[in-house]
């Protein structure tokens, strides 16, 4: 089955616009390769996923200092002023909210985007979602990743298997 | 002029606190739509709500509609500031009386392009 989801143009432009309507012009959005080099830091990672017409999720992972700089620059903040956690994660989720929602318009409706959820860390993935598109970044020297990922079933056979298989444990007991 | 800015990012009320603070507004944050009410049930008179649809408690559509069904509040304008950009849920909140819809991410420029439309500058802005 062909899982359905944003083109890396498409969602390069929606990460473009977000960065450069937030976050400034000074530093571009490049692509970068994949670093696994770069996972061992620190790393905020948020979630918000689609639910209707089109099923998935949309996921964004940054290391610490782009939160950070993110969080200065969305609270209109001096560079090194003291943030909470509440501040770099209440921004980061806005993050991938415009993102998510913003994917969301690219995809058929309708449908509707949940709240965000953040952590600091990374966040698993549902075993049903897989991976549609991965937009591998730098911004001011930095990596950050975006991720779409798309249900495998829709959710009324994705409820039909699970009753089914529920009836095969009884059965097998 | 006052403007009630409600959206549960506190980032995002920061952003268009700025925008219309620079614009001659006074503000009024609230992070959900029931705190939004709260304010007007107590008293406060915005000219101006910027609305969030996706907030926790009470989302930004039901803040319209709530707004709209009660005479007290049928001055204020109500803008909706949102990632939500699906035609459908323009039309329901437009219909639901929101005077204007701004979807994120926007510029400055945006957002004070639509208060001109409304009458809304309290000052006038630098070219």
């Amino acid at each position: 089955m062909m899982l359905q989801g944003p083109g890396l143009t498409d969602l390069h432009a929606v990460v473009d616009e977000v960065w450069s309507s937030f976050l400034g012009h000074e530093e571009p959005l490049l692509p970068a390769l994949p670093d696994p080099a770069s996972a061992g830091g620190i790393t905020w990672s948020a979630a918000t996923s689609v639910t209707g017409a089109w099923n998935g999720v949309v996921t964004v992972e940054i290391p610490d200092a782009v939160a950070h700089t993110a969080t200065e620059r969305m609270l209109g903040l001096v560079a090194g002023q003291a943030l909470t956690t509440e501040d770099v994660a209440d921004a980061v989720g806005e993050l991938v909210n415009m993102i998510g929602g913003n994917v969301k318009s690219l995809m058929p409706g309708p449908s509707v985007l949940s709240l965000p959820l953040v952590a600091r860390g990374t966040i698993a993935s549902p075993s049903d979602l897989a991976e549609v598109s991965c937009l591998d970044l730098t911004w001011a020297g930095a990596p950050l990743r975006i991720t779409v990922l798309a249900r495998r079933d829709a959710p009324t056979q994705a409820a039909d298997r699970s009753a089914r298989n529920s009836a095969d444990t009884r059965e097998s007991a | 002029m006052h403007a009630l800015i409600i959206d549960d990012s506190r980032a995002m009320r920061s952003i268009l606190r700025r925008i219309v603070t620079d614009l001659g507004y006074e503000t009024t944050e609230a992070e959900h739509g029931q705190a939004a009410l709260d304010h007007l049930e107590g008293g406060l008179a915005p000219d101006l709500c910027l609305i969030d649809w996706n907030m926790p408690v009470m989302d930004g559509y039901t803040f319209v509609q709530r707004v709209r069904d009660d005479t007290r509040w049928r001055d204020v304008t109500l803008m909706m500031v949102t990632t939500e950009s699906e035609h459908g849920q323009i039309v329901r909140a437009l219909a639901a009386g929101a005077h204007e819809y701004v979807i994120k991410p926007f510029t400055p420029d945006a957002i004070v392009n639509k208060l001109e439309l409304l009458g809304l500058l309290a000052t006038e802005v630098p070219a």
